[in-house]
């Protein structure tokens, strides 16, 4: 029964196969951008010594040769020489971006073609983190000083430095802070230090009966707590990558 | 009987009885500490913020005189002097009771400052009773407060509960949203607390809860058969025959109202003769 039906709707739908499909194609290219002089001897000798240093990375990459910053040498006999000499490197140069107006038979004749401001630069090495790094720097330390109970249900937050409470940390309310984290009174709450990924944050409590402490994303919750440190007056830290806590005499 | 009159202006104190858990004694307490304040001769109202599900007016034993309501004044439907009820046992006691068939979301903000606004102008003290929760309900009876009485059973949960209240408190008031005005005063009430259970460990020591909280203590209210009958006929306990609850109750009004007494904790005890004769006047 099966096996007629499956005839039926052959013979129902008589198969067409077209010659060809049409796909969007996304692929990745590498973008040589030339900065300001013509390219000399010590252009080519620094293009040697990056292609020595990663040649996997390089061999047979398609690559669009970029005239962003410098439209002055976009001339087709500057671009006929450098499309050689990278050539015979082995980048498979094919296209040229903001190069002005250039010979378009010329540029053909070349096997090159113009790309018109599409595709975006990804970011250079670390832009955003360095910069964002960099601002951090600029800011001074913004320490935080509670000097109520933490409540129930509320959060703290000291996001760039320490926080101390001068009170106790309910059940159920909890304290972040990118630097060090103190409580004159009794932790029974969450605390975070080192929020950020300082490693080398510690958290200080006058009684440790906390719920969750993590120190740089390491946690360990009420259950795992050193049996001499809770109830007592302590110091939590990393080290070596794990949660130690002690009693403070 | 302590009577005292006051002269003018009235007082115009505001006081939230809440607890974040349900069921821990907020109406029963409402109702024992403004009859109480009524008694030693406050002009005291008690309105009841539980929108949906009224029970004060049943704690308070007038649930057959309800003709218009909290929302009705609120939504300009009634005029304030309609919908208060006038206690028949004491005549400074007045209870605004809310209604049974709307939901919080019929309380608005302002219109809870205009009522009680209005009733500053004529009482000394204006009992919030909130409903059980952190939702609208209990914020709105909570904002306009200037004292806030958290009642806490000895048990971890309650204890959790009331410490997220005080959170909300120091937080969500019209006192903390103003600069430079004084926080809400919180006080902790202790209900429902059994000598024994503490003693097998069974529940949490006073201490305990104080240390957990820390707000200065109100009072601690003895478990007890009074505090049900009492609500069951519709008499708030401090109205009711004397009992251990009672005389807590009446000490933690007295405290309330700013006098020095001294803490102790009673044990539930039959009243004997010598109870009765002369256990009022401690």
């Amino acid at each position: 029964m099966s096996s007629r039906h499956a005839k039926d709707r052959r013979a129902g739908a008589p198969a067409v196969i077209k010659p060809f499909q049409i796909r969007g194609r996304f692929l990745t290219a590498l973008a040589i951008r030339l900065e300001g002089t013509p390219p000399d001897d010590a252009f080519y000798q620094a293009l040697d010594e990056q292609l020595q240093q990663t040649p996997q990375f390089f061999s047979e990459a398609p690559v669009v040769l970029d005239f962003a910053k410098a439209p002055g040498i976009a001339t087709t006999e500057k671009i006929r020489d450098l499309t050689k000499a990278l050539r015979e490197r082995n980048l498979l140069v094919f296209g040229v971006q903001n190069a002005g107006p250039v010979d378009q038979p010329a540029l053909q004749a070349m096997g090159l073609i113009p790309i018109v401001a599409a595709g975006r630069d990804a970011p250079g090495p670390n832009d955003g983190a360095r910069r964002k790094r960099g601002i951090e720097k600029l800011l001074p330390p913004d320490n935080k000083i509670v000097t109520a109970p933490v409540r129930s249900g509320q959060t703290v937050l000291a996001d760039r430095g320490d926080l101390t409470v001068v009170g106790s940390v309910a059940s159920g309310a909890e304290l972040v802070a990118s630097g060090n984290i103190h409580v004159y009174g009794t932790l029974r709450g969450r605390a975070m230090a080192g929020a950020h990924g300082d490693a080398k944050a510690r958290i200080f409590c006058r009684k440790l009966d906390a719920e969750l402490v993590a120190i740089a994303g390491l946690y360990q919750t009420s259950e795992t707590l050193a049996p001499e440190a809770r109830g007592r007056c302590a110091q939590i830290f990393l080290e070596d990558e794990k949660l130690c806590m002690e009693a403070l005499k | 009987m302590t009577e005292q009159l006051k002269e003018d202006p009235p007082l115009g104190r505001v006081v939230v009885i809440t607890s974040g858990k349900g069921g821990v004694g907020k109406t029963t307490s409402a109702a024992a500490i403004s009859a109480g304040l009524a008694k030693m001769g406050y002009k005291t109202v008690v309105i009841d913020f539980d929108v949906g599900l009224r029970n004060l007016d049943m704690t308070m034993g007038c649930e057959r005189r309800v003709v218009f309501d909290f929302i009705n004044v609120i939504q300009g439907d009634a005029r304030l002097k309609q919908a208060l009820i006038r206690d028949k046992r004491l005549d400074n006691l007045s209870i605004l009771p809310t209604s049974q068939t709307r939901d919080k979301d019929a309380l608005t903000k302002e219109g809870v400052d205009t009522v009680l606004t209005e009733l500053k102008q004529e009482f000394d003290y204006i009992i919030c009773d909130s409903p059980a929760g952190i939702e609208r309900g209990a914020q709105l009876a909570m904002y306009f407060a200037d004292e806030a009485v958290v009642v806490t059973n000895p048990e971890v949960s309650s204890v959790r509960d009331s410490d997220r209240v005080l959170g909300l408190l120091s937080s969500q008031t019209r006192r903390a949203e103003t600069e430079g005005s004084e926080p809400v005063k919180a006080q902790v009430l202790l209900t429902r607390h059994d000598r024994t259970r503490i003693e097998n460990g069974e529940m949490m020591t006073v201490e305990d809860v104080l240390e957990i909280l820390a707000v200065p203590l109100l009072g601690i209210i003895p478990e007890s058969q009074a505090v049900l009958r009492a609500s069951n006929i519709g008499t708030p306990v401090t109205l009711d025959e004397p009992s251990a609850a009672s005389r807590s109750y009446e000490d933690a009004v007295a405290r309330l109202t700013g006098q020095e007494v001294e803490m102790r904790i009673a044990g539930e005890r039959r009243p004997g003769l010598f109870h009765r004769l002369f256990g009022r006047s401690a």
